[in-house]
C-alpha cells in the first residue's frame, strides 16, 4: 500500500525521469506532480467541453456513415436482415439510365451554380464593402433569401415562373419574346430555373464570407496602388484576388459540396420532373428510400450515396491540390498533368452519363484521371519539399 | 460524512421505489392484458395507426362502433403525420414499435410490408368476407391476404348542373364514351364563354392517376401479371393522353403547367365553379358537401355520373379505378391480443361498419343499397337517380396492384406522365421509353 502510494511522488522509471528532467532544470517531485495533475485536469476540462458535441457527432453522424459503407453492399430494405450482395448494387446503378441521368444532371446543376454563385457573391461583397448609404440594409437584404423557408421560396418562384400567368414571362412578352420558356414545366428549362433560384438563394451567404475576407485586406495596399496609378481592375486583380485566396478556397470547397448535394430545392420546385429532367443523385436516393413511390431499397440507395460521397471527395481533393499548387514556383509544364487529368475526369463522367464508350470505356478514363492526379500530387509534394 | 451516506442511501432507495412504481404502472397500462384472451370477457387494449384524427373521423367512428359490439376491447389510435405516414410507420416497424392494427393508407405498400414480415396473413378473415365487399384483392401478395378493406373509393365524374344549364348543354346521361366527354367539355367552354362565364369545361388534376388510372382499369388489365401493365406495352394509354392534351390545347381545361406552378387545388377548381366537370375519387363527395356547408365552396347544384367508357359495352357496369383503404395486423402482435385484432378486422368490413362509415360520408368497402341510401340521406347530397347509380354500380380495378415491381413501374410511369403533360415529350415517345424501361427492369 505504501509502495503504491509513494510511487507517483518519486518517479523512478527512465521515461518519467527523462520527461521530467527534459522539461525542468530542477526536477523536484512536488512541482512535477502538480504539473501533471494540472495537465490532467485541463485535459479533462477540455474533453468535457468537446465531449457532448463529439459524442453527438459520433452517434448521429459517424455511425450512420460507417454503416452506410456496409449497407451499400447489402440488399437491406429496413425491414429484413441485410444480406451481403457484394457489388450487385453498384452494377445495377451502372446499368440504370435514370441514375446516369441523375449523375449528369448533378454536374449540370453544380458547375454553373458554383461559377454563378461564386462570381455574384464576390461582386456583391465588393459592392457592399464600399462606404454606401444604407449598406447594412442591403447586406441584410442580400442575406435574407438564405434564411427564408425553402418551401416559401419554391412557391413564390414557381408563381414567378408560371408559363401563362407568371410575371417573368409577362416581362419577356413585353420585350417581344414570342415563345418564352415554360421554365419549371419544360424539360429543357427546368434545371436552368432551379440554378437561377439556387444562385439567388445562396449568394447572400457566400457574400458574407467574402465580406469577412475583404475586411482582412489592408486598406493601405489599395491606397499605395492608387498612388502608383493602378486602376480599379488592376487593384482587383493584384490586391483583392490574392488577398481573398484563403476565403475563395473555403467558399469554393463549401459551394462545391453543397451544389453536388442539392436536393431540397429540386424536391419542392419540380419533384425531379418533368420526366427525369431534374433528377439529381440526392433526389434519386430519396426516391428509392422515402419518396412517394419508395421501394424501401436502403442498400441500393446507400450505394448511390457512396457514389455521391466519392464525387464530393474527388472534387474537394482536386481543390486542395490546385490550392497547394498555387503556392509553388513551378515550371509551365507542371500544370499539364492536371489539365489532362481534368479532361479524363470530364470524359469519364460524360462516358458514364451517356452510357457508351468514347474510344475507351468511362472506367478507363477514371483510371487515367486518378493516375494523372497521383502524378500531380507526387510532383507537388516534391516541389513543396524543395521549396520549403 | 455519516449524513452524506444517509443521503446517498435515501437517494438510492427513492430511485428504486420510483423505478418499481414505474414498472408497476407500466404493467397495469399494458396489461389489462392477460395472456388468454380470445375475444371473451377479459379486457384487451389494442393500438391502431391513423392520421389527421381531427379531420379524418373514420378511425374513431370504426372504434366507437366496434366498442358497442365488443365493450371489453379498447382501441387506442396512434396519430401519425399524413404526409409522411408510411415513412414514420416504417421507422416504428424497424424498431418493433408499430401499432397492433396497421392502417394501410396506400395499398401499394402492402407488398413491401408483407414481404418484410410486418403484416400477418389474414386470409382466414378475407375468405369469410361477403361478396359485396370490394378491394380485398389489393392486399394480396403471393396468394395470401394481408389486409381487410374498410373503405373503397372509386373515381366518378362530378358535374355542376348550374353551369351545364347556363351553357345550354345536356347533363351526362351515364352513357358517355371518352369522345363524348371531350366534345362536351369543349362545347361547355365555348358556350360558357359566350354566356359571360370564365368557367372551363372540365378540370384535370396533375396526378398521374387522373389519366393512367382509367387507362389501366379500362385497357391495362393491371391485375393480370402478364397484361400490358406489367409487360411494358403502354400504347393503350395513348388515346387517353391524346384526349387530355386536346382538351388542354383547346383551352377546355387548365393546362398542366398552370396547375403545377400555381399549385391549383381540385377542391377550389370545382367547388368555386371554375370548371363544369371533374373526374375525381368518391372521397370528394364528403369534402364537397362539407365545403358547401361551411362556405368554402359555392352553392350550386351538382351531380355524379359514371366515368366515361371506351365504348358502349361497359355502360351497364362502368369500369373505373380506385384503391381501397384497409387494415392489417402487425405480425409481431402479442398473441394474447390476436383474436381481438382479428375480430376488429372482420368488423371493419361488416354491414355495421359500412352503415357507420356511410353516415359520415365515407364510401365503405361493402357496397349495398342500404349503404347507398345511408350516404345519400345526408343533407347537401344530390337527389337524382343517376348519381346514386353511379355511386353504387361500377367495376373498380385497383390503381396499384400489389406486386414486387408496382412501385418501380409507377415511378417510371409518373416520369412519363410529367413529361407528356408538360408537353416536353410527345406521348407516343414517352410511353415507348417507359415501356422499354419496364421491360429492361431499368430502375
Amino acid at each position: 500500500m505504501s509502495t503504491t502510494a509513494s510511487a507517483p511522488r518519486t518517479p523512478r522509471t527512465p521515461r518519467a525521469t527523462g520527461a521530467s528532467g527534459g522539461r525542468r532544470t530542477s526536477a523536484s517531485p512536488g512541482p512535477t506532480r502538480h504539473h501533471n495533475a494540472l495537465r490532467r485536469r485541463n485535459t479533462a476540462l477540455g474533453w468535457s467541453f468537446i465531449a457532448p458535441n463529439f459524442i453527438g457527432f459520433a452517434l448521429i453522424t459517424m455511425v450512420p456513415i460507417i454503416l452506410l459503407f456496409y449497407m451499400a453492399f447489402t440488399d437491406w430494405n429496413a425491414l429484413t436482415t441485410p444480406n451481403w450482395t457484394g457489388l450487385a448494387n453498384f452494377e445495377r446503378l451502372m446499368r440504370n439510365t435514370t441514375f446516369r441521368a441523375a449523375v449528369a444532371q448533378t454536374f449540370y446543376y453544380a458547375i454553373p451554380h458554383i461559377i454563378l454563385t461564386g462570381i455574384l457573391a464576390l461582386a456583391l461583397a465588393i459592392l457592399l464593402n464600399q462606404k454606401l448609404k444604407g449598406v447594412a440594409f442591403f447586406r441584410a437584404a442580400a442575406f435574407f433569401p438564405y434564411i427564408t423557408s425553402i418551401v416559401a421560396i419554391a412557391i413564390v418562384w414557381n408563381l414567378l415562373f408560371s408559363p401563362t400567368y407568371g410575371p417573368i414571362n409577362e416581362i419577356l412578352h413585353f420585350f417581344g419574346v414570342a415563345n418564352p420558356p415554360k421554365w419549371t414545366v419544360s424539360s429543357t428549362w427546368a434545371m436552368p430555373a432551379i440554378i437561377i433560384v439556387g444562385t439567388w438563394r445562396e449568394m447572400g451567404y457566400y457574400m458574407i464570407l467574402f465580406l469577412a475576407g475583404l475586411q482582412t485586406i489592408p486598406r493601405e495596399l489599395y491606397e499605395a496602388a492608387k498612388v502608383d496609378g493602378a486602376n480599379a481592375w488592376q487593384r482587383f486583380v493584384h490586391i483583392t484576388v490574392p488577398g481573398l485566396r484563403p476565403t475563395t478556397f473555403f467558399v469554393t470547397v463549401m459551394l462545391a459540396i453543397q451544389s453536388f448535394k442539392v436536393f431540397d430545392l429540386i424536391q419542392v420546385m419540380t419533384d425531379g420532373g418533368p420526366g427525369t429532367s431534374t433528377y439529381v443523385i440526392s433526389y434519386f436516393i430519396y426516391q428509392k428510400t422515402l419518396g412517394y413511390y419508395s421501394t424501401g431499397e436502403f442498400g441500393y440507395a446507400s450505394a448511390a450515396s457512396l457514389v455521391l460521397f466519392f464525387i464530393c471527395l474527388t472534387v474537394t481533393v482536386l481543390q486542395f491540390i490546385v490550392n497547394q499548387q498555387a503556392d509553388l514556383v513551378k515550371p509551365w509544364w507542371s500544370s499539364l498533368p492536371m489539365i489532362v487529368g481534368l479532361v479524363f475526369f470530364a470524359l469519364a463522367v460524360w462516358g458514364f452519363c451517356v452510357g457508351h464508350a468514347l474510344i475507351i470505356g468511362w472506367g478507363w478514363y477514371l483510371v487515367l484521371f486518378v493516375l494523372c492526379f497521383v502524378a500531380v500530387g507526387v510532383h507537388t509534394s516534391i516541389l513543396r519539399r524543395r521549396q520549403s | 460524512m455519516r449524513s452524506g451516506k444517509a443521503l446517498a442511501a435515501l437517494t438510492i432507495a427513492g430511485a428504486l421505489a420510483l423505478s418499481m412504481t414505474g414498472c408497476s404502472n407500466g404493467n397495469s397500462t399494458n396489461g389489462g392484458t392477460t395472456p388468454t384472451d380470445t375475444g371473451g370477457t377479459t379486457p384487451v387494449t389494442l393500438s391502431m395507426s391513423g392520421w389527421s384524427l381531427s379531420t379524418t373521423p373514420e378511425f374513431q367512428t370504426l372504434v366507437d362502433a366496434f366498442k358497442t359490439k365488443e365493450p371489453n376491447v379498447t382501441i387506442q389510435i396512434k396519430e401519425y403525420d399524413p404526409n409522411t405516414y408510411e415513412n414514420l410507420l416504417l421507422t416504428d416497424m424497424t424498431a418493433k414499435q408499430a401499432p397492433d392494427i396497421i392502417t394501410i393508407k396506400q395499398a401499394k405498400y402492402t407488398y413491401q410490408w408483407a414481404t418484410g414480415n410486418q403484416l400477418m396473413d389474414v386470409s382466414d378473415i378475407v375468405s369469410s368476407l361477403p361478396s359485396s365487399v370490394t378491394g380485398a384483392v389489393s392486399y394480396q401478395v403471393n396468394g395470401k391476404s394481408y389486409g381487410v378493406p374498410y373503405r373503397q373509393d372509386s373515381w366518378l365524374l362530378f358535374y355542376n348542373k348550374d353551369l351545364f344549364d347556363k351553357a345550354g348543354v345536356a347533363i351526362p346521361d351515364g352513357k358517355w364514351t371518352w369522345d363524348d366527354y371531350v366534345n362536351t367539355a369543349k362545347e361547355l367552354t365555348t358556350n360558357l364563354k359566350a354566356a359571360g362565364s370564365a368557367a372551363l369545361g372540365t378540370y384535370e388534376h396533375s396526378w398521374q392517376s387522373t389519366i393512367q388510372g382509367f387507362a389501366n382499369a379500362q385497357k391495362g388489365d393491371n391485375t393480370n401479371p402478364s397484361g400490358p401493365y406489367f409487360s411494358g406495352d403502354y400504347s393503350y394509354m395513348l388515346p387517353y393522353y391524346q384526349n387530355v392534351l386536346s382538351l388542354q390545347d383547346s383551352g377546355a381545361q387548365v393546362a398542366y403547367a398552370d396547375v403545377t406552378t400555381n399549385k391549383l387545388t381540385y377542391q377550389a377548381q370545382f367547388g368555386k365553379e371554375s370548371a363544369a366537370m371533374m373526374l375525381m375519387g368518391s372521397w370528394y363527395i364528403a369534402t364537397l358537401v362539407s365545403q358547401q356547408k361551411s362556405g368554402d365552396a359555392d352553392q350550386f347544384t351538382w351531380g355524379m355520373a359514371p366515368a366515361p367508357q371506351v365504348d358502349s359495352s361497359t355502360f351497364s357496369t362502368p369500369v373505373t379505378f380506385g384503391d381501397p383503404t384497409g387494415m392489417g395486423i402487425n405480425a409481431n402482435i402479442d398473441p394474447s391480443k390476436l383474436q381481438a385484432a382479428k375480430d376488429f378486422l372482420a368488423f371493419v368490413a361488416s354491414q355495421d361498419a359500412a352503415t357507420a362509415l356511410a353516415g359520415i360520408g365515407i364510401t365503405p368497402s361493402m357496397s349495398s343499397a342500404a349503404v347507398t341510401a345511408a350516404v345519400f340521406a345526408g343533407a347537401g347530397m344530390p337527389t337524382d337517380t343517376l348519381s346514386q347509380t353511379a355511386f353504387q354500380t361500377h367495376k373498380t380495378y385497383p390503381e396499384n396492384p400489389s406486386s414486387a415491381i408496382t412501385m418501380n413501374i409507377s415511378t417510371v410511369l409518373n416520369d412519363a406522365h410529367t413529361a407528356i403533360m408538360s408537353e416536353s415529350t410527345d406521348p407516343a415517345t414517352a410511353l415507348a421509353q417507359a415501356g422499354t424501361k419496364v421491360q429492361n427492369k431499368d430502375w
